[in-house]
C-alpha cells in the first residue's frame, strides 16, 4: 500500500545507509542512549520536576536569606551584630523569596507554556494556513499515539523550532518561518518528530519550569547585584569606612558578610544554570532517537542538522537565555566558541549527526 | 503468630501484584485498539479524498481518463472490501482480510501512477487547489503509514506483556489473546516494487 511519496515504512526493511561511509567511523566517547524508553524519561522528568521547584525554592530561601542578613549587617550598630546569630530580616527575606518560588511555580504549572510561546513570540496558525505543516504535526503525533499538538509559527528567517507543553495532551509545536521555507518534507519530519519526542518524554514540562524558575532567580539575584553595585558608589562605602573606624571588629563582620553575599549571588545563578545544560544535553539526544524512532528514518534529521548547522548564523536572533534550552539547536549566536562544553545547552550538531549515523549503522 | 503475618504480607504482595499486572494489560489493550482505530479513520480519509482529487484532474488530465478511471475504480473495490472497524482481535492478514489489503495495496498502485502522471501537466501543478488535495492524499497516506507503524509497535509490547513470564499466567487466566499484527502481504510488496519504477518515466 506504499507509494513513492510515503517514507514511512519503506526503510523499515532496509535500513538506509548513513551518508559518506568512506569518513571513518568514530566512535561516540559519552555514553549512549540506551533505547528511547518513554516511561523511564517520564517518570524520571516528573521526579526532577518536583525536585527542581523544590530545589529552587530552596536555593531562592537561602537567597533571601542571606541578602536579609545583608542588610541586617549593614544597618545595625557594629557592636550589637553577631555573626553567627539567627537574623530576623535574613529569615523576612528568605520566606519572602521562597513565597515568591511557590506562587511562580504554581503560575508556571498553570500558565508556564503560554509564557514561553509568547516569549519567543510565535503565533498559533490554522492548517488553512499552514497546511504541510499541521499535516507533519499531525502524522508525527499519529506516530507517537499522542493528541495532535498545537501549531505555532516564529515568523523569522532563523531555523528552529521547538516545543512546549504541559502534559502531552496539551501541547505546542512551534518552527521558524525560515525552517518552513528552507527543509524539505522529509527533514521537516525529522525535526517535528524530534519535537514530539520532547512532548512523549514529558521534557516539555520540565523544561517550562526550568526556563521560568531559574529565569526568575537569574533575575532576583542580577537585580540585586546591579542596585548593590550602584550602592557601594554612594553611601554604602562612606558608610564602611565610617563603621571601620568605629570598631574593627563589626567591620570585619561586615565585610565578611559583604563577600559571602557577593559570592552567593554569584554562584546561586551559576549553579542553577549548570543544573539545567548538565540535564539538557541528554534530553537532545534522547529526542534525536525518538525522532528516528518516530519517522524509522534518520537520513531526514540528520539532513535537517546538516541545513540547521549551516545556518546557524543567519537571520536575526530568537529566544533568550531563560529559553534557549527549550530550541533544537542554540539560537544564540556567539555562544558555541568561548564558552566551554560545560555550559553549552546543546551538544554540538557534529556530534548528534554522528550518533545518529551511529544508530543507522546499528 | 510471625508465620500468620508473613503468610497475610505475601498475600498482600500477591494481590497488589496480580492487580497490577492486570490493569497493565488493559491499558496495552486499550491502546492497541486505539492504534487499530487510527488506521481506519485515515483508510476512510483516503476514500473520501479521492474521489474529490480525481474530480478536480479530470478537465487537465484529458488523456489520462483511463487512469483516472482505475483510480475511482480500486478506491470503490477497496471501500467494498473493508469490513469497517473490526477489532484487533480480527486478523488483518488473514482469511477475509487478505481481500482487503489486496484491494488496498491496488489503490495505492494506481495512485501511484496517477501522482506520476500529474507530474507532466504542468497547469496541473500550478493549480492551487489541486495541489492542496495531492497534500492531503500524500499526507493521508504517510498517516495510514505511521497509524499502522503504531499498531505494531503497540501490538508488540502487548504480545511481550501477554507472553512473558510471569505475566502470561494472569493474562492466561483472565483470556487475553495476541493481538495479530499488520504485515506487508505479498500483493503490497509487488505494489511497492511496481511504484517506483512508474515515478521515474
Amino acid at each position: 500500500m506504499k507509494g513513492p511519496w510515503d517514507q514511512a515504512e519503506a526503510p523499515r526493511e532496509s535500513p538506509p545507509a548513513p551518508a559518506a561511509p568512506e569518513a571513518p567511523h568514530v566512535p561516540v566517547t559519552e555514553a549512549r542512549v540506551n533505547g528511547t524508553d518513554f516511561v523511564a524519561a517520564q517518570r524520571s522528568n516528573r521526579a526532577k520536576t518536583w525536585m527542581l521547584i523544590l530545589a529552587l525554592i530552596v536555593i531562592g530561601f537561602l537567597l533571601g536569606y542571606v541578602l536579609g542578613w545583608a542588610v541586617e549587617a549593614w544597618g545595625t550598630d557594629a557592636n550589637r551584630f553577631h555573626l553567627f546569630a539567627l537574623s530576623q530580616a535574613g529569615l523576612f527575606g528568605g520566606f519572602l523569596l521562597a513565597f515568591i518560588g511557590v506562587i511562580s511555580a504554581g503560575v508556571t504549572l498553570t500558565f508556564g507554556d503560554k509564557v514561553v510561546l509568547s516569549m519567543n513570540g510565535a503565533r498559533e496558525v490554522t492548517a488553512e494556513q499552514e497546511p504541510k505543516l499541521h499535516n507533519v504535526v499531525e502524522e508525527m503525533a499519529i506516530a507517537a499515539g499522542l493528541p495532535k499538538p498545537r501549531v505555532y509559527i516564529m515568523e523569522s528567517e532563523a531555523l528552529n523550532a521547538f516545543a512546549t507543553g504541559l502534559s502531552p495532551q496539551k501541547s505546542a509545536i512551534a518552527v521558524t518561518r525560515g525552517l518552513l521555507n528552507t527543509l524539505n518534507r522529509e527533514q521537516l519530519q525529522g525535526v517535528v518528530a524530534h519535537e514530539m519526542g520532547h512532548v512523549l518524554n514529558l521534557d516539555t514540562r520540565y523544561m517550562v519550569a526550568v526556563g521560568i524558575m531559574v529565569g526568575l532567580i537569574a533575575l532576583v539575584s542580577d537585580v540585586v547585584l546591579r542596585s548593590f553595585r550602584f550602592g557601594s558608589y554612594g553611601t554604602g562605602s562612606s558608610r564602611r569606612s565610617r563603621s571601620d573606624g568605629d570598631s574593627k571588629g563589626g567591620g570585619g563582620a561586615a565585610i565578611i558578610v559583604f563577600v559571602i553575599m557577593i559570592v552567593f549571588l554569584i554562584l546561586a545563578p551559576i549553579a542553577a544554570q549548570l543544573v539545567r545544560f548538565a540535564v539538557s544535553r541528554q534530553r537532545e539526544y534522547l529526542a534525536d532517537a525518538t525522532s528516528v524512532q518516530l519517522t524509522r528514518n534518520p537520513v531526514g534529521l540528520i539532513g535537517a542538522l546538516e541545513k540547521l548547522g549551516a545556518g546557524e548564523t543567519k537571520g536575526p536572533e530568537i529566544g533568550n537565555r531563560a529559553t534557549q534550552h527549550l530550541f533544537i539547536v542554540n539560537p544564540l549566536k556567539n555562544f558555541g566558541e568561548n564558552a566551554s562544553a560545560l555550559f553549552a545547552t546543546h551538544p554540538s550538531i557534529q556530534e548528534r549527526i554522528q550518533r545518529l549515523q551511529n544508530l543507522g549503522r546499528v | 503468630m510471625t508465620a500468620l503475618i508473613v503468610i497475610v504480607v505475601l498475600a498482600i504482595l500477591i494481590i497488589g501484584w496480580v492487580i497490577m499486572t492486570y490493569n497493565r494489560l488493559v491499558a496495552l489493550r486499550t491502546q492497541v485498539a486505539n492504534g487499530w482505530a487510527q488506521i481506519d479513520v485515515q483508510l476512510k480519509r483516503r476514500y473520501d479524498l479521492i474521489p474529490n482529487l480525481v474530480e478536480s484532474v479530470k478537465g487537465y488530465m484529458g488523456h489520462e481518463q483511463d487512469t483516472l478511471r482505475q483510480v475511482i475504480e480500486a478506491r470503490n473495490k477497496a471501500v467494498a472490501a473493508n469490513p469497517g472497524s473490526a477489532g484487533p482481535g480480527t486478523a488483518p492478514a488473514t482469511g477475509a482480510t487478505a481481500a482487503t489489503i489486496a484491494a488496498e495495496s491496488a489503490l495505492t498502485a494506481s495512485l501511484g501512477k496517477m501522482f506520476a502522471l500529474a507530474e507532466s501537466y504542468p497547469d496541473l501543478k500550478a493549480n492551487q487547489s489541486v495541489q492542496q488535495l495531492m497534500e492531503e492524499l500524500s499526507s493521508t497516506e504517510n498517516k495510514i503509514g505511521f497509524a499502522r507503524q503504531y499498531y505494531n509497535d503497540t501490538a508488540t509490547s502487548f504480545n511481550t506483556a501477554v507472553q512473558s513470564f510471569p505475566g502470561n499466567l494472569i493474562a492466561n487466566k483472565f483470556g487475553f489473546q495476541n493481538a495479530e499484527l499488520w504485515r506487508v502481504s505479498e500483493a503490497e510488496r509487488a505494489a511497492v516494487e511496481v511504484a517506483p519504477k512508474v515515478s521515474l518515466r
